[in-house]
């Protein structure tokens, strides 16, 4: 069971860990350092969305892209048309949630099978992507925004001081601002989980029928879940585009939606830390695969999927507690057989 | 005279293919009644109680909680009806405690601090106290009966259904099912559908027979043991009746 | 009536794509539950056969027909005795071990290929209907999704292998106890529906040319019909092509080939939401 907050000495240390780096890390990093570890921090965000509704509403979702993408865009035409960019950012969180409570609603008040509802989210993603790549021309505008197909959307705004556009962030503060939004949404996702709402979702995930043999309605409950994941989502999308100034329909790409769920799976299904550990070893890895020239990409996204389905099927965070839990146990029974044995031996 | 019946059931069918589960059944239970159903395996009962409960939708006929037509209801909305609900496979959390289980069914009616007096009340009752932090995917079968009784008697509901309760108990545990059956019958209505004979006659009174998806004999248990026709029907558990 | 007769071939032509698109996924589904999420790469892969023994002097029928089919079939039971195999009943990790199984295909290929479209000529030419001109491959690609149809009819309903194919279908545990090897089952199904696709992506090859990210045009049309058709393979994947063909078709014509695809979506969303099974799930249960 989810353990209540007060007890729960992880969530200590990841805060801790958490608000150190946020004050210490732009002292001790240089730029190039910073704007590398605010990629990260963005991707965790990404990341936290699919955990909260995967690991805790049972909701797999194979198109968390397709909410990442529409944060990104809405981010980036609403900001180009306003000059100021505070209420975009609001936008990017509210428009993909009421877009994933409608999707949600047709496919959980359909009840969709588990098979289903990964096809639907997946197909709902590809078609964002296909129809953002089909908007090259410029009839393809909103306000001053041109959506740009494939080639994207440039010289979208940095983050400002709500209400002053001119007072851009430099590097170091977006990083603070984007880390202490990641505390947020941590810390948030905490107070969901442990809540009472969030123990229904946890029921719901253990056993449908028996949640709705208390009276709830799990079809409700799992639309709003789904929402609050697709907005937290939408918002990860909106940091990148504003971390890049650039958004192009990638945002809505099969790899996008793959790698949240590598992500959640090498972390461990379950639980929020690992997800975010995931990101940063994950990220760094396939940084150093890739310049190795010889594997692309997909080759090492591909190949993690398959070894962790295939392999550590729990994720690296659980199958390591598991580990060492059972070496621990090991060496406990260990010392148990010793003794008699040395029983045994005075007695001889 | 509908208004003192609590549940009732209008020419309720359920057919799966070419097979008719449940035909053409007419009930009616009244406030505050303890109602047993008995009948042979594949006699339909289990079909019926699923009508009852919103987990099948009858093809035909209607059923009505204190005049409200709840046909083709989904589960959840008629347990907040008021409607108590165990089913034939014990339904619970199994990846969580068995006092995480009981107040997350208590915290339904109330509040906070009175969920966890509530909780502990109920496993107090149903004799789960000494398992409260254990996982309840890790109990046996009649121990996970007990907990999902008390899950379901924490709601307070006016109308409890029971699936089998029985099942898998041993002695001890059948005695306090039936001790709680009995006390929760005083204060609302009760259908227990159950195949165990010795744990029936501890607590029926009124009785219905199912057969063949109809309703076969209603009458006061005794009648119902004595009667020829019953016994046969139940062929192999004849001598439990006569017994 | 020229119009008409092209508007009519143009249905059956989008309702073929379809049925040719889906049907080695809907065998899969059918017998296995298990959604292959690599389906798209396997087209791909039966493209890139046909277009690389073509280009190195098989003639184009024996490349698209023999080759293709027969490569991806043997590469489908390698995946399923190497990954599949080992996620029975964990549904949800075969979807992703299959979409990691997708992202390293594309990998592969490009490493091996490039990330240049490549193609040949479309062949046969075409044939004027009145003042219209439609290409003669529009006949080879209905006349091969009716083929595939009615072969798998065939074989389910009057042959050995079939009887064994539906046994297991409706009860693998009741098909084992009589001396059915389920798992042999299972391998072949995959090795059958990956051969299907196989042929699929060949006969495709020539008009759209291939290039390892090509799968991700077409997956989201087998998907949906499939999905939408539930778990019958023939009845689900006909009736759900003819719908869902149609309704593209339709908007494809009024307004363009990219909301034909969201057109497809919104369509099998809102059938979804009536019917969570799909069409067979609730209507034709007892077909094949």
């Amino acid at each position: 069971m989810e353990r209540s907050i007060a007890k729960d000495v992880g969530f200590y240390v990841m805060l801790g860990i958490g608000l150190v780096l946020m004050f210490i890390g732009p002292l001790i990093w240089d730029l190039f350092q910073i704007m590398q570890i605010t990629q990260y921090v963005v991707l965790s965000v990404y990341a936290l969305s699919l955990a909260y509704i995967w690991g805790f509403g049972g909701i797999l979702s194979f198109g968390q892209a397709a909410f990442f993408g529409l944060g990104a865009y809405t981010f980036a035409v609403a900001s180009i048309n306003m000059g100021d960019t505070t209420l975009p950012f609001v936008l990017s969180f509210i428009l993909p949630a009421a877009f994933g409570a409608g999707l949600g609603y047709f496919m959980f008040y359909g009840r969709l099978s588990e098979v289903y509802l990964g096809v639907v989210t997946m197909v709902v993603t590809l078609i964002f992507w296909k129809l953002i790549n089909h908007t090259a021309g410029p009839e393809y505008s909103i306000g001053d925004a041109r959506l740009g197909g494939f080639n994207g959307i440039p010289s979208i705004p940095i983050l400002n001081v709500p209400g002053d556009p001119s007072a851009w962030l430099d590097p170091a503060q977006m990083f603070q601002v984007f880390m202490a939004i990641l505390i947020i949404v941590y810390v948030v996702l905490r107070l969901i989980i442990a809540s009472d709402f969030g123990r229904v979702s946890v029921g719901i995930r253990e056993n449908e029928e028996r949640s709705s043999l208390l009276g709830y309605d799990i079809r409700r409950h799992k639309v709003i879940v789904f929402a609050i994941g697709s907005g937290i989502a939408g918002m990860s999308g909106a940091m990148w585009a504003t971390y890049q100034t650039f958004i192009d329909p990638n945002a809505f790409s099969m790899e996008m939606s793959a790698k949240a769920l590598v992500w959640v799976m090498a972390g461990g299904i379950g639980t929020l830390a690992g997800p975010i550990l995931a990101v940063v070893l994950l990220q760094w890895l396939s940084l150093k695969l890739g310049t190795m020239h010889i594997l692309n990409n997909y080759v090492i996204l591909g190949g993690i999927m398959m070894i962790l389905v295939l392999l550590l099927p729990k994720g690296l965070l659980p199958t390591f507690q598991a580990l060492s839990l059972r070496l621990w146990t090991i060496g406990k029974s260990k010392m148990k057989e010793r003794t008699p044995k040395g029983k045994a031996a005075s007695d001889v | 005279m509908s208004e003192n019946y609590i549940l009732t059931t209008e020419n309720l069918t359920m057919r799966f293919g070419g097979v008719v589960a449940v035909d053409n059944v007419n009930f009616s239970l009244k406030e505050g009644e303890l109602r047993c159903l008995l009948g042979p395996n594949g006699a339909g009962k289990s079909t019926f109680f699923k009508c009852l409960t919103g987990q099948l939708t009858p093809t035909s006929g209607s059923v009505k909680l204190r005049g409200q037509d709840i046909t083709g209801w989904l589960t959840h909305d008629i347990v907040n009806q008021g409607v108590g609900i165990k089913t034939q496979v014990p339904n619970l959390f199994n990846g969580i405690s068995v006092y995480e289980n009981i107040r997350m069914a208590a915290r339904r009616k109330h509040l906070k601090p009175m969920a966890r007096e509530k909780a502990e009340e109920m496993m107090e009752k149903c004799g789960v106290t000494h398992l409260a932090k254990r996982e309840v995917g890790l109990l046996a079968h009649g121990q996970r009966q007990l907990v999902e009784l008390a899950m379901v008697l924490a709601e307070e509901p006016p109308l409890v259904l029971l699936d089998e309760p029985a099942a898998g108990m041993t002695g001890d545990e059948r005695d306090r099912l039936a001790d709680l059956v009995l006390e929760t019958a005083r204060k609302a209505a009760v259908i227990v559908v159950e195949h165990d004979m010795a744990f029936i006659r501890r607590i029926a009174k009124f009785t219905t027979v199912f057969n063949r998806g109809a309703i076969f004999r209603e009458a006061m248990i005794d009648e119902i043991m004595s009667d020829r026709a019953v016994q046969e029907i139940y062929l192999g558990k004849q001598a439990d009746v006569a017994a | 009536m020229d119009y008409v007769l092209i508007i009519l071939l143009e249905m059956l032509r989008a309702v073929s794509w379809l049925v040719l698109l889906a049907s080695g996924l809907a065998i899969i589904f059918g017998m296995m539950r298990v959604i292959n999420f690599a389906h798209g790469e396997f087209l791909m892969l039966g493209g890139y056969i046909t277009i690389m023994t073509h280009n190195n002097g098989v003639p184009l029928w024996i490349s698209m027909l023999i080759l293709a089919p027969l490569t991806v079939g043997i590469f489908g039971i390698l995946v399923e005795r190497l990954v599949i195999r080992h996620l029975y009943g964990r549904i949800i990790d075969s979807l992703l071990a299959t979409w990691g199984l997708s992202l390293l295909m594309i990998g592969g290929v490009t490493l091996v290929f490039g990330n240049t479209v490549q193609g040949v000529s479309t062949p046969f030419g075409a044939v004027s209907i009145g003042e219209y001109s439609i290409p003669l491959y529009n006949f080879v690609i209905i006349g091969f999704a009716a083929a595939i149809m009615l072969a798998t009819w065939a074989v389910l309903k009057f042959t050995k292998v079939g009887l064994v194919a539906r046994a297991t279908m409706q009860n693998p545990d009741m098909a084992e106890t009589l001396g059915v090897r389920t798992t042999w089952v299972y391998m072949a199904t995959f090795g059958i529906g990956s051969a299907v696709t196989g042929l699929a992506g060949g006969l495709l090859a020539p008009l759209t040319g291939v290039v390892p990210s090509m799968g991700v045009n077409f997956v989201g049309q087998s998907f949906i019909t499939v999905i939408t058709g539930g778990a019958s393979m023939i009845a689900g994947t006909l009736s759900a092509s003819t719908l869902l063909g149609t309704v593209s078709q339709g908007v494809t014509f009024a307004s363009g080939p990219v909301y034909g695809d969201a057109a497809l979506l919104l369509t099998a969303l809102v059938l979804l939401r009536v019917l969570p099974q799909g069409i067979t799930g609730r209507i034709f249960k007892k077909s094949l």
